[in-house]
């Protein structure tokens, strides 16, 4: 606007950046230092050990059985929303009684908190009384123990996390199904295309740029899972330990912070990343829209 | 094929919303109907029921005895959702405002490398919780921060500005530019313009902001449960801590203690139902 703003405008963006960076940069680069030292949360002296933290991470099989369990839990986490979500935005997609409420209603579970439900979740999940297995008595099936069978609990916490976010993935693909024009189905209507041809040829292609942000968005959040795991099982079950839930368990129950730190590393590279994929894919779409608008 | 939609709509819909009819019939029940190994489905007022039926009959305890501490709590439930709501409300507020600010910088102000501080703030929401909060608890050692409110409120602040800072650039740059302009041939100080054109015109960004910023903060877990042990526990924390004495676990209270916790969120995503969208994508998808 005016020469004079430059004062100003630093006024503005100021405050919000100094934040960030004290309370971002900062503690990353900290991490980094921490990661090099014997550090422990107790406090006390602490000495610079040298590479000796990396080294650990190869021996301890702990750290590479977080690694499989976080892995497998995104990819199975994030396929199945991701196709569950994006049938159910197949399913709404045209108007019909009662749609705005249905819809709003499902939102619901991806707005409350992970701890807390994951919480509420152990009762309906309970081996004893719990209502599933009460349900699955009453038709004379087998009740499984969700949360003590060292092979169900981790798919307790996947099915708990997909109950959450299926709506997310169901939200993004409704906003890729309506941006879709109408006039690409008439024509194929006039083409006399199969169904199938329609969803392949249309819906499936001009839907996929959202879903991919969508499924970028979810893998980030997926590998940071911590709070279903502490709520179902508590951070040190062999069976459902992630790597925020390894580092919790290192850090906050054995107090060896720079060995924490050492492991956080690793999972910090991924998440930064992802993020930046993330970044620049949203740098395109703004380019695009940017084009569009101009 | 017009019907089929349902045959994938009513299953999920059921299954989806069950845990949370169940919420609400468990917060109504005593311990034993609520652990009882033959599930009651109906609420009934009548009382002395025969065992297996699959009526209970209804009774308030359950959000009577939130009021008092839990064997082991040295508080009632409401003195951590009342932790909660302070945390909440303040955070949500300085971010918001602190985020406006910030937005508007970048809306309209040529600043030097301002897409790199956009997404290098995009980018700060990526972080893990338990990667960044031991330096954070270092840092909050030297000023005495631990375990009070205002050090949870500052942490919310950092991790919701960048959420807020993208949502309201969004929406600010939406308001034309050619009212800021007019304001300021009128006489008005840039200053001025603000306040008076650009705030007015984007009350419903942060309102809506407000409410990502708040619901996120409400829910947060990891950074609550690394920062604090005894003072400014939240309610996540606080319900995570009972987990410990699994026997003894008093379902119908926390059953009404979830459900006081999460209905103002429910009521927060339908209130936000047609911007539901911007919030989970950092404003960048717009419908």
């Amino acid at each position: 606007m005016r020469v004079k703003d430059g004062v100003l405008k630093y006024g503005f963006v100021g405050p919000a950046l100094i934040f960030l960076i004290a309370f971002n940069i900062f503690p990353l680069f900290y991490n980094i230092y921490l990661s090099f030292t014997d550090a422990e949360l107790s406090g006390g002296a602490t000495q610079l050990i040298g590479g000796r933290n990396y080294g650990v991470i190869f021996d301890d099989t702990r750290y590479s059985t977080a690694l499989r369990t976080t892995g497998l839990f995104v990819v199975l986490a994030v396929a199945t929303e991701l196709i569950l979500g994006f049938a159910l935005a197949l399913a709404l997609q045209k108007p019909f009684w009662g749609k705005p409420v249905i819809t709003t209603i499902l939102l619901v579970p991806m707005m409350l908190s992970p701890a807390v439900m994951g919480l509420y979740w152990n009762f309906i999940l309970n081996g004893h009384y719990g209502v599933v297995n009460q349900a699955l008595s009453v038709f004379g099936l087998f009740q499984p123990q969700w949360l003590t069978d060292p092979d169900l609990k981790l798919f307790s916490i996947l099915m708990i996390d997909i109950w959450m976010w299926t709506p997310f993935m169901m939200l993004i693909a409704l906003a890729g199904l309506n941006a879709i024009p109408n006039h690409l189905y008439e024509a194929a209507a006039i083409d006399r295309a199969s169904r199938w041809t329609i969803f392949r040829r249309i819906t499936l292609p001009l839907c996929s740029p959202l879903l991919f942000l969508a499924v970028l968005l979810r893998t980030t959040d997926a590998l940071k899972q911590f709070d279903l795991v502490m709520a179902v099982t508590g951070p040190n079950d062999r069976a459902t330990q992630t790597l925020s839930a390894l580092l919790y368990q290192v850090m906050f129950r054995g107090y060896k912070i720079g060995l924490g730190s050492s492991y956080s590393i690793v999972i910090l590279l991924i998440v930064i990343a992802l993020a930046s994929i993330f970044i620049r894919y949203i740098a395109s779409i703004q380019a695009k829209q940017g084009r569009e608008s101009a | 094929m017009k019907y089929s939609r349902w045959l994938v709509i009513i299953p999920y819909f059921f299954l989806a919303t069950l845990p949370l009819c169940w919420l609400l019939l468990t917060s109504l029940k005593t311990q034993e109907a609520a652990i009882s190994s033959t599930a009651s489905l109906i609420p009934t007022t009548a009382e002395n029921l025969a065992p297996g039926d699959l009526s209970f009959s209804v009774t308030l305890d359950a959000y009577r005895k939130l009021a008092t501490p839990h064997t082991g709590k040295a508080h009632a439930f409401f003195h951590y959702l009342l932790n909660s709501v302070i945390i909440g409300l303040l955070s949500t507020l300085t971010s918001v405002v602190l985020g406006t600010g910030c937005a508007y910088g970048f809306s309209r102000f040529r600043i030097a490398g301002a897409r790199d501080w956009l997404f290098f703030i995009l980018s700060t929401r990526f972080l893990p919780p338990l990667a960044v909060v031991v330096p954070v608890l270092m840092m909050y050692r030297v000023f005495n921060l631990p375990n009070t409110h205002l050090g949870l409120i500052l942490l919310y602040t950092a991790f919701n500005l960048s959420l807020a800072v993208w949502l309201m650039k969004g929406f600010i740059d939406e308001i034309p530019r050619a009212y800021e302009e007019a304001a300021l041939v009128d006489g008005y100080s840039p200053l001025q313009a603000f306040y008076k054109i650009i705030l007015p015109h984007s009350a419903t960004g942060m309102a809506v902001t407000a409410v990502f910023c708040l619901i996120s903060a409400w829910n947060e877990y990891g950074f609550a449960l690394a920062l604090n042990n005894a003072e400014a526990v939240t309610v996540p924390v606080y319900f995570a801590g009972l987990q410990g004495n699994i026997q003894g676990i008093p379902w119908p209270q926390i059953a009404a203690g979830v459900l006081i916790f999460v209905v103002p969120i429910a009521v927060f995503t339908v209130l936000v139902r047609n911007h539901l969208l911007r919030g989970v994508t950092f404003g960048t998808i717009k419908q």
